[in-house]
């Protein structure tokens, strides 16, 4: 069954008083432990779609099941909860709390979900850092990493709670090309255990990796491409 | 560890790591808040001190809790005095009436009747005192006594009236060159002139001894009006029962001399007012030249205003030197001249001269010099403990009647003697109160009764008394005044007596309660149930049918008020009252501007750091975390800041009390200040109260002006963590 069904589902924006479409009809099913790619020119509505599976918007028609839920009839405080318990995030730019350690930007997730020891919840923050490679760099704060290792953080955040779908911007735009492919192989690399991996991005190489491409422009859905099986459906 | 408390734990890190990451903001936010909380914590010690010391001041000296008086009174009740002078009230027409209305009620203490108002009090003269002590000499020489002292002192004191005529007619001469007047005035001076001549010529002095008392009834009646200075003064007093003056106003002690006698007329004169308007001049001036020096460590080298008294006393020594006879010159002179270390050959007036030309260096030698040697020969005020002294008022009906009274003792009111406000008020017994304003008295009533019984008169209204007696039959004037009798119709003839028994009777609580008072101080048992017994008290007059109503015309307008009104100390304090109001209206004011453009800053300040966050906030919520959380953290910001800061500011505040107090508290640098302050300072005490009303200004402030930049923060949605930084 597939883990995100996108049906029919149109978005528009207002810019002034002129209707601007973002989406137009998209229809997409993504399974269960794919690590698919979302891919077009900027504008497109890549960030669009990954907004709405994200559940930080909701589209103007149609309809966007995530997980089983319907998000449109779902209320605010819901689809708060739907992000925190089954989504992960990874954004372009990284996106840490400036404030709060490495440390503490992993373990945030796990403490609005609650319900964790704290010793439970050290274990596993610092089991996903050993994961990412940053172990040591636990009680840094975010501006004294590098891009990279900022990226690492932030793939540790997103798959902290053991999320089912991981929703990844453009996760390697801020990066350079050896440090880009570096996060996709490590994005990969947790795709094993099953966890859904969609990012978008309009580097070929980067779409290389992926078991399917979205092709998206100004607004459609182009073409579906599979590439590969991924490891995780089996 | 509990799941809920872990997410405000790092709820509050996130808060205090913003706070600390933007330091200059926070600083900003910070110092605001500490001079919020420094105002209001300063200023509400200072001005609950403040309503303490008035409380102390107005309570303990002549207010009581509650103050009663006629509701028909033109003007409200001004226990200390209107700008225009004392509040016009209708009497209170039988006092007994109100205190049995309020006798049942269980948290009044006392009930004491008053009439305050201002009395004139002639104070005499050098010259009628020079006579009056040759006439006590006189006296003793034509009773048969002898003796060389008393030679001496007769001698003496007749050479000093010789002496003061003599200086009279130069100082006429001098007047009266300055001034020509003709008509009948002209003849009334040469007149004088001729009294004058025959007073200061030998002739008259060396056959003085023939006929002693006509002699100085000649002085007396001829001589002594011609004295120019002839004074004066306006007294303030109280007429009330002394002896329930004192059990209800704790302050009020008797500085010297002793208390009136139960049941006896009698006054008791204010010391202050004795001291500014009764004191030998020179001698007042140097107790304030000794004041500024001793408490507010002035100089007179440096103050101009110590300058001038110190010139004033040099040429005021004429006052002093009028008043030494020559034993008594003599005796001052060779001891003033040993204390000063001068030559035999100098005058009395060189010597007096000397002594008034006070420096920083020798004033407080020669400060003592005075008192020891010329204070105890002269008269150092115009009435003494034991004298008695006449005062003069109009009466309600016009004309001004006079009353003797003994002074008993002079009056201070604890903590605030000082003060102009209530060091000036005496105490006066009732009856007396009452002779100077022509109400009932207990000798008026019994003269009523016996002129009724002569004239076998019918049953009359008192109201009525006056035409009822004289014929009068139509309406007069004078008939809605309470109890105006007509003194001198009455007692023709009748006054010396009267006067005599008057000073021997023994009045009863019943004399003091059944007539006439301006107003009543009520004494609480509890004074922190005052207004709930002053609407007790209210009920009870109504049901006594002497509550307060207000009786409306056809055109909706009061056209009539009658009934006893029931006010607070503090109301009843007029002017002084609104003192505190004043300030406290200026503070309440200076807050308010001051929290309202804290409010804008802050204000600012937090939209500029939640518009800064959008991106980190969007992020925040993109991973799941709930709009209430957003808004908490931003409070928890703010509050932590107001907290701080408020706790802070507080605690300088408590710094700056303390600091006023080592400091010797904020003078009283006028006389209403010492009375406000009850006392010669004030020293502000830090209550809980002022602290926790500073914080809780602080945090509202605070909280309300993140109000709005936290609803901006709550608006923020997760699709601003998408946004790319171009």
């Amino acid at each position: 069954m597939a883990i995100v069904s996108v049906d029919n589902v149109s978005k528009d924006y207002m810019l002034g008083k002129t209707v601007v479409p973002a989406l137009r009809e998209v229809s997409l099913q993504i399974d269960q432990g794919e690590f698919i790619s979302i891919a077009g020119p900027s504008g497109s509505g890549k960030t669009t779609l990954l907004n709405l599976i994200g559940c930080v918007d909701t589209p103007t028609a149609g309809t966007v099941v995530v997980n089983g839920q319907d998000t449109s009839l779902l209320p605010e405080r819901a689809l708060t909860d739907l992000r925190l318990h089954t989504l992960g995030f990874i954004f372009q730019s990284f996106n840490l709390v400036s404030v709060l350690s490495v440390f503490q930007n992993v373990e945030y997730p796990l403490l609005l979900q609650g319900g964790m020891k704290r010793r439970q919840r050290a274990a596993r923050v610092l089991e996903l850092l050993d994961a990412v490679g940053i172990k040591e760099y636990a009680r840094h704060r975010p501006s004294e990493l590098s891009g990279g290792q900022r990226q690492r953080v932030a793939i540790a955040r997103a798959l902290v709670t053991k999320p089912r779908i991981v929703l990844a911007d453009e996760p390697t735009a801020n990066l350079d090309s050896a440090t880009g492919e570096n996060i996709i192989d490590l994005m990969k690399e947790m795709n094993r255990d099953g966890t859904t991996f969609i990012f978008s991005t309009h580097d070929p190489k980067v779409m290389s990796h992926a078991n399917a491409v979205v092709r998206i422009a100004d607004g459609r859905l182009v073409e579906r491409q599979q590439l590969a099986r991924s490891g995780g459906s089996r | 560890m509990n799941p809920r408390r872990d997410s405000v734990r790092i709820l509050l890190t996130i808060a205090f790591r913003n706070l600390l990451a933007s330091p200059v903001r926070t600083a900003i936010l910070g110092a605001i808040i500490l001079v919020g909380s420094l105002i209001v914590v300063v200023g509400t010690s200072v001005l609950d001190s403040i309503d303490r010391g008035m409380r102390t001041s107005i309570q303990g000296s002549l207010g009581g809790q509650l103050q009663l008086y006629d509701g028909r009174s033109e003007d409200q009740l001004a226990l200390y005095g209107e700008m225009t002078g004392e509040s016009r009230l209708e009497p209170i027409e039988d006092f007994s009436k109100v205190k049995a209305a309020l006798a049942g009620l269980k948290n009044v203490k006392q009930v004491v009747p008053m009439g305050i108002d201002q009395a004139m009090v002639t104070t005499g003269n050098a010259f009628d005192l020079a006579v009056e002590r040759l006439r006590a000499d006189a006296r003793r020489l034509e009773s048969g006594e002898t003796g060389p002292d008393l030679d001496k002192a007769y001698l003496a004191h007749k050479a000093h009236v010789r002496h003061m005529c003599e200086l009279l007619s130069d100082q006429l001469k001098q007047a009266r060159v300055l001034a020509a007047v003709s008509g009948k005035e002209a003849e009334e001076r040469k007149k004088d002139r001729t009294h004058l001549d025959r007073a200061i010529s030998p002739e008259f002095w060396d056959a003085f001894d023939r006929d002693r008392y006509g002699n100085l009834e000649f002085l007396e009646n001829r001589i002594a009006p011609m004295v120019l200075d002839n004074g004066f003064t306006f007294l303030r007093y109280v007429g009330t029962d002394p002896q329930a003056f004192f059990r209800a106003f704790p302050l009020a002690q008797i500085s010297k001399g002793e208390m009136i006698p139960e049941g006896r007329r009698g006054i008791l004169v204010g010391e202050q007012y004795a001291d500014e308007w009764l004191k030998l001049r020179n001698a007042r001036r140097l107790d304030q030249i000794k004041d500024m020096r001793d408490r507010r460590g002035k100089r007179i080298a440096d103050d101009e205003e110590l300058q001038r008294w110190v010139r004033e006393n040099r040429t005021g020594i004429n006052e002093i030197m009028l008043q030494l006879d020559p034993v008594k010159a003599e005796q001052v002179a060779s001891e003033l001249r040993s204390g000063l270390g001068a030559t035999e050959g100098e005058t009395l007036e060189q010597l007096l001269q000397k002594l008034f030309a006070t420096t920083d260096q020798d004033f407080d030698s020669k400060y003592k010099l005075f008192y020891d040697v010329v204070a105890p020969r002269i008269r150092l005020y115009q009435v003494n403990v034991g004298e008695t002294i006449t005062i003069k008022a109009p009466s309600k009906s016009g004309y001004f009647s006079s009353v003797n009274v003994k002074v008993y003792g002079f009056l201070r009111f604890k903590g605030i003697e000082r003060s102009g406000i209530a060091g000036m008020m005496s105490v006066l017994d009732i009856h007396s109160f009452r002779d100077l304003y022509g109400y009932l008295t207990p000798e008026k009533r019994e003269e009523i009764a016996r002129m009724k019984a002569q004239l076998g008169a019918r049953e009359i209204a008192r109201e009525d008394a006056e035409s009822a007696l004289f014929g009068g039959g139509t309406a007069l004037e004078g008939q809605a005044r309470a109890g105006a009798i007509d003194e001198r119709k009455l007692v023709v003839g009748r006054e010396e007596v009267r006067k005599a028994a008057q000073e021997e009777r023994i009045y009863t609580d019943a004399d003091v309660d059944e007539g006439v008072a301006l107003n009543a101080a009520v004494i609480l048992q509890d004074p922190r149930k005052m207004s709930r017994t002053a609407d007790e008290i209210r009920k009870a007059l109504d049901r006594a049918g002497l509550g307060y109503k207000e009786v409306r015309g056809p055109d909706h307008q009061v056209a009539e008020k009658k009934g006893i009104r029931v006010i607070d100390w503090q109301t009843a304090s007029g002017i002084v009252g609104q003192f505190v109001t004043l300030i406290r209206i200026v503070l309440f004011t200076a807050v308010v501007i001051f929290f309202a453009i804290a409010l804008v800053i802050i204000n600012n300040a937090m939209v500029m750091a939640t518009l800064q966050r959008v991106k980190e906030i969007g992020t925040m919520r993109a991973i799941g975390t709930q709009r209430r959380f957003v808004v908490i953290m931003l409070l928890v910001e703010i509050a932590t800041v107001g907290v701080v800061f408020g706790l802070g500011g507080a605690a300088l505040g408590a710094v700056v009390v303390g600091i006023i107090r080592l400091a010797g508290g904020i003078p009283a640098t006028t006389d209403m200040l010492y009375f406000v302050f009850s006392g010669p300072a004030l020293f502000p005490r830090l209550g809980a109260l002022s602290v926790g009303t500073s914080l809780t200004i602080v945090l509202l402030v605070a909280v309300l002006s993140s109000l709005y930049p936290a609803i901006l923060a709550m608006r923020v949605t997760p699709v601003e963590a998408m946004a790319t930084e171009e």
